[in-house]
């Protein structure tokens, strides 16, 4: 390991010696090192093998954009996919290569490599389409899935990770030259900034390469370091290191993530991840740019470098990959690469230019003379070969003669694109400049400004010159920087794509995206098959689909197809670049909102006492419910609910029914309102009397239900179901705001400020008279279907006399505070009638049993109140009320539309199961014509038998007859159709 | 995601109100007498405007409240907020993007060069 000269010691720190574990073998890297440097450091380049054909892989660029590099880091639950480009060491760290088995260095799946006509373009839709439509999913995908594909699913682990909102006046991507002098122009003015950088040492392009040599006459390092002491001291701008911006949406709405563990373990109590999303009238994006490579024969193997990664290596972590690199260029953007090798007192074993001499810059070529290296002008690689690595280059010169060279290491570029990816999401268009070949930003869509290479604006020099011009809206100050290069260059490209191979083979391949695997043969196979619209080519080939969004070659296909279709590279068009940016984990987005908080949980005011004694709950909306109250662990949930609703129907039962919503309406004119938002006629109701009504759409169809009490002509108090309260309101308020603005009416929720006890049974009156002994319970006093106010110590509660059961009983609404108290007093008194408490399963089967529906279970929005025989529910004098034109539409009057009846087995052993269909005939013979289903059915321990309710075509003129229900294994159970209400027609209890 | 001005309470994102669809729309009278047609034209039948569209938002999550606003479909952008007892704004108080041939927004419409 020998220590290099680097733009900044404090990248990488030689004293800080760390070990991880690479594929369970320890290996030494420096504080700072990222794992694919350790990685170099330690001359290991194999890191993976790919996606399809299990070719060996190794370390490709020196960033995010990496396509091959992927790892899985086992010490952090084991995530998969992670760049080693990018990610730091930390001591004891575990990191596993991805996609082989049994080891990285004998991977049977590079058997695939073989059987690749099979893996060609297109092969899942061609390949494996007989000799029956069961052998996809039962035989081809399973094993294409454990051959194919990238790391293994992480571990389940609770992530740490928060939210944060941010709103500015300008936001600056990227922290390099160009956002640096851009955020050192606007010190102290009065815009709000924030300065968002991906690393967490600034400079950009200044660390990464040797291409600055002075820049306002200090050298490039010290510049960065007082620019960025200036930045951080004023008052209006805030930098946010080690940040990425993934997602530039509409209106000016950044989500940047940031990375709190960069170099550790992630901390077991502090937040690891924060998701900036970010609000600004301006965002001016620095993001720099992107080399690409080139495509030739076997440009996958290891050894095979991007020309500034390289030079990134040297400079940012003082390694050297190789001492004597090849490298291959048809551009001006590598020269520096030569002088950073050179500076470090090595030099490149060769260097193969594309283009002809006369284009190539004097200074390289005197800089390449001076040092004897051998120079291959207007040349280019016909292939390289190799097994784990490369051994051999073969290079043609402008004559067509070949040559080749034993190498080990090769450094490639093929040009630079701006990094568009953030100014495509904000639906910036892009124009293709002939000259550099390549997209550049034209018309932004938002308020979006552009600099320095981000821009297509490659020319170091003229940097400040373009911040003045562009920054001149922010009346920022103006700037005189003036910058020394160490290599005199004004960016210079020669088109050049893909080099075709001298020889073909099984084995070589030349690749346009290294990540899925996709190889220049299968863009023309894909092309000659006509898919030659660029989307289409995209989704046919998978190319520029990986995680990496192809981003060294989705341009290099651009200009493939271009030349293949002879279209310019403007009209082939280019494909959208989605966010995000680079993958963010799933953690990150959900910031807080995981496990318990992923939906709220709603919990009734005596809750506890449901867990003290035993209730197994259900969930209803939000809220938790008992659903039944187990005796004790031997008691099945079929014997609990059996129990229990025998008990209310012989003694007393009580359920919580908190949940259900309660809305309190008020106002001049809340009569007139209550009559247009329900069914039923309000009017000629007394003050204290309540009634069952219905709800409806607009289309006629019942939307929910409740009890609606009349306290007096301005005082209504409605019940609605526990999932409908919300919408109800929202209804209500829609309707009074909207519709008929001109009532005086307000209405709020008291879902949460009330407790609701439902107690009923024979004995109920007996319980109620020793908790209130100071309120007549007798039938004249408190009649059925009667609201009142009364005191309970110093607590005003509210009780209604109604049925939820088709027992006499009582609704007793008691503020949340004081409810615990008389829920025990009920079941301190209650004790000796036989008072149980029981939960929804048992009040579903007593309802049930009188024919009372739940909405949404026996009814699914298409379901009038006749259909539900709920006709007495409409108020015929009442002018309007939602939905009533609707109920005499030509649809609604339909005598044959789906209606309410009761099923009972016509043997009463027989077991009766929601959803089951209602046929006419016994023997089912496909196609059946089905009458309708089973919504709800129960084994009733009133009735003795199993019976049910459902909606059946016609169904009220079919009842009195018989049918039959189908089950699952294509048998029939005779039914008959009756009344649906199985218990107490005549209502005798519920007034007793 | 959209800022969305409450005439009430003042620019909020979106995540605080709730779609109410299309605006203006006015219920049928109950004491009216009308077709089967003309009603279910009321329930079921809305407009898919390319372009200035008027639709309702309720500050669902902020004050409750019902209002109006003017946007424009094809670009997202909103042109105005108003009270649900305000005027409503005509038309041409709005200069419609949407003038390319084909319909299509000028800017932002995806993959620009294919379809030109």
């Amino acid at each position: 390991m020998k220590e290099l000269k680097t733009n900044s010691s404090s990248f990488v720190n030689f004293n800080q010696k760390i070990s991880f574990l690479f594929d369970g073998k320890k290996i030494f890297g420096f504080k700072g090192d990222t794992i694919a440097s350790a990685l170099l450091r330690n001359n290991i380049n194999l890191v993976g093998r790919s996606f399809k054909y299990h070719r060996p892989r190794g370390i490709y660029t020196c960033g995010i954009e990496e396509p091959n590099a992927l790892v899985q880091i086992i010490s952090e639950y084991s995530e998969p996919n992670t760049r080693a480009t990018i990610k730091k060491i930390y001591e004891g760290m575990e990191v596993e290569s991805q996609n082989r088995w049994p080891s990285l260095d004998n991977d049977i799946g590079s058997i695939n490599s073989l059987f690749s006509p099979l893996f060609s373009a297109g092969f899942y839709y061609k390949t494996f389409m007989g000799p029956h439509k069961s052998f996809w999913k039962k035989i081809y995908e399973p094993i294409i899935r454990r051959a194919a594909g990238l790391g293994k699913p992480p571990k389940e682990f609770r992530a740490l990770s928060s939210h944060l909102h941010h709103n500015v006046d300008i936001v600056i991507v990227g922290a390099g030259l160009n956002g640096l002098l851009a955020a050192k122009s606007l010190i102290n003015t009065n815009h709000d900034i924030l300065l968002v950088d991906f690393d967490n040492h600034l400079g950009g392009i200044i660390n990464n390469s040797a291409k600055i040599s002075s820049i306002d006459n200090q050298s490039p390092q010290e510049w960065v370091k007082s620019t960025v002491e200036a930045i951080e001291k004023s008052k209006n701008i805030k930098i946010l290191k080690n940040t990425l911006v993934t997602t530039y949406n509409y209106i000016n709405h950044l989500i940047a993530v940031e990375d709190k563990h960069v170099g550790s373990r992630p901390s077991e109590n502090k937040v690891n991840n924060i998701l900036h999303k970010i609000r600004t009238d301006h965002v001016i994006l620095c993001n720099g740019h992107i080399e690409r490579f080139l495509s030739f024969q076997n440009n996958d193997l290891p050894g095979i470098m991007l020309a500034s990664s390289f030079e990134k290596y040297i400079c940012r972590y003082g390694t050297l990959p190789s001492k004597e690199p090849v490298i291959f260029s048809n551009n001006s953007n590598s020269n520096s690469l030569i002088y950073s090798i050179i500076n470090q007192g090595y030099k490149p074993k060769a260097y193969i230019d594309s283009r002809s001499g006369e284009n190539i810059e004097p200074e390289l070529f005197d800089l390449i003379r001076k040092h004897d290296i051998p120079l291959y002008t207007n040349s280019q690689i016909k292939g390289v070969s190799g097994g784990k690595r490369i051994e051999k280059i073969l290079i043609e010169d402008s004559t067509g003669g070949l040559s080749e060279i034993h190498s080990d290491f090769l450094c490639v570029s093929g040009g630079i694109n701006p990094d568009v990816h953030l100014f495509t999401q904000s639906k910036g268009l892009l124009d293709w400049d002939e000259k550099d070949l390549t997209y550049k930003p034209s018309k932004p869509f938002q308020p979006t400004i552009t600099l320095g290479s981000a821009s297509g604006q490659f020319n170091l020099e003229k940097v400040s010159d373009e911040i003045n011009e562009k920054l001149k809206i922010f009346k920022n100050k103006v700037l005189d920087t003036q910058i020394v290069l160490n290599t005199k260059e004004s960016y210079q490209i020669e088109k050049l794509w893909e080099i075709s191979p001298h020889k073909s083979s099984m084995w070589s391949k030349s690749f346009i995206d290294l990540q899925n695997d996709v190889t220049t043969k299968d863009i023309r196979q894909a092309i000659s098959e006509g898919f030659d619209r660029i989307e289409h080519l995209k989704r046919y080939t998978t190319n520029s689909m990986g995680t990496d969004q192809g981003k060294i070659s989705s341009i290099n296909a651009l200009g493939i197809v271009s030349d293949l279709l002879d279209k310019k590279v403007n009209e082939v068009g280019t494909t959208i670049y989605r966010p995000p940016y680079a993958p963010l984990s799933f953690a990150a987005i959900a910031g807080r909102n995981s496990y318990e908080f992923y939906d709220p949980e709603r919990k009734s005011p005596i809750h506890q006492w449901h867990i003290d004694n035993g209730a197994i709950f259900e969930d209803v909306g939000q809220w938790k419910r008992p659903w039944y109250f187990p005796l004790n662990s031997s008691e099945s949930m079929h014997d609990a609910v059996q129990r229990e609703s025998k008990n209310v129907r012989e003694f007393a039962g009580v359920l919580d029914g908190s949940t259900l919503g309660k809305i309190e309406i008020k106002g001049k004119d809340a009569l007139s309102f209550m009559n247009l938002i329900y069914t039923n006629s309000f009017s000629k109701m007394k003050p204290g009397s309540a009634r069952y009504a219905l709800m409806l759409g607009e289309d006629g169809m019942v939307k929910d239900d409740g009890i609606i009490s009349k306290i007096s002509e301005e005082h209504f108090i409605a019940t609605t179901t526990t999932g409908g309260a919300a919408t109800v309101l929202g209804c209500m308020e829609e309707y009074a705001q909207t519709e008929w603005p001109n009532l005086n009416v307000y209405m709020n929720s008291i879902t949460e400020q009330f407790a609701t006890f439902n107690i009923s049974g024979p004995k109920t009156r007996e319980i109620m008279n020793k908790v209130f002994p100071e309120i007549d319970f007798s039938n004249d006093a408190f009649p059925f279907m009667t609201f009142q106010f009364h005191n309970y110590q110093d607590t005003q509660i509210r009780i209604l006399r109604a049925s939820f059961t088709g027992e006499m009983g009582y609704e007793i609404y008691i503020p949340s505070k004081n409810a615990a108290k008389i829920w025990d007093q009920l079941h301190s008194f209650g004790k000796d009638f036989g008072l149980i408490p029981y939960g929804t399963e048992t009040m579903h089967l007593l309802r049930a049993e009188k024919g009372y529906i739940i909405i949404g279970q026996d009814t699914d929005g298409s379901i009038t109140p006749i259909d539900l025989g709920l006709n007495w529910t409409i108020g015929k004098t009442k002018q309007d009320f939602l939905g009533k034109r609707s109920l005499t539409r030509t649809d609604t009057i339909r005598t044959d539309r789906k209606q309410l009846v009761g099923i009972t087995p016509s043997n009463k052993e027989d077991q009766l199961t929601e959803g089951q269909h209602i046929i006419l005939n016994q023997t089912i013979k496909t196609p059946t014509p089905m009458l309708g289903h089973i919504t709800s059915s129960y084994q009733s321990p009133t009735l003795g038998h199993s019976f049910g309710l459902a909606v059946i075509k016609d169904g009220h003129s079919l009842i009195g007859t018989k049918a039959f229900a189908s089950t699952p294994d294509q048998k029939t159970i005779p039914i008959e159709i009756v009344k649906p209400v199985f218990y107490d027609e005549e209502n005798k209890r519920l007034v007793s | 995601m959209l800022i969305i001005e409450c005439p009430y309470c003042g620019r909020r994102d979106q995540s605080e109100f709730s779609n109410g669809g299309e605006a203006h729309v006015k219920r049928p009278d109950g004491s009216s007498e009308i077709s089967d047609r003309e009603w279910s034209e009321y329930v079921f039948v809305r407009s898919n405007t390319k372009g200035i569209f008027y639709e309702r938002w309720v500050h669902s999550h902020g004050c409750r409240k019902w209002f109006n606003c003017v946007r424009d479909t094809s670009t997202d952008e909103i042109l105005k907020t108003y009270r649900i007892d305000d005027t409503r704004p005509k038309l041409k108080d709005f200069k419609n993007l949407v003038d390319t041939p084909s319909g299509e927004p000028e800017l932002g419409s995806g993959n620009f060069t294919v379809k030109k």
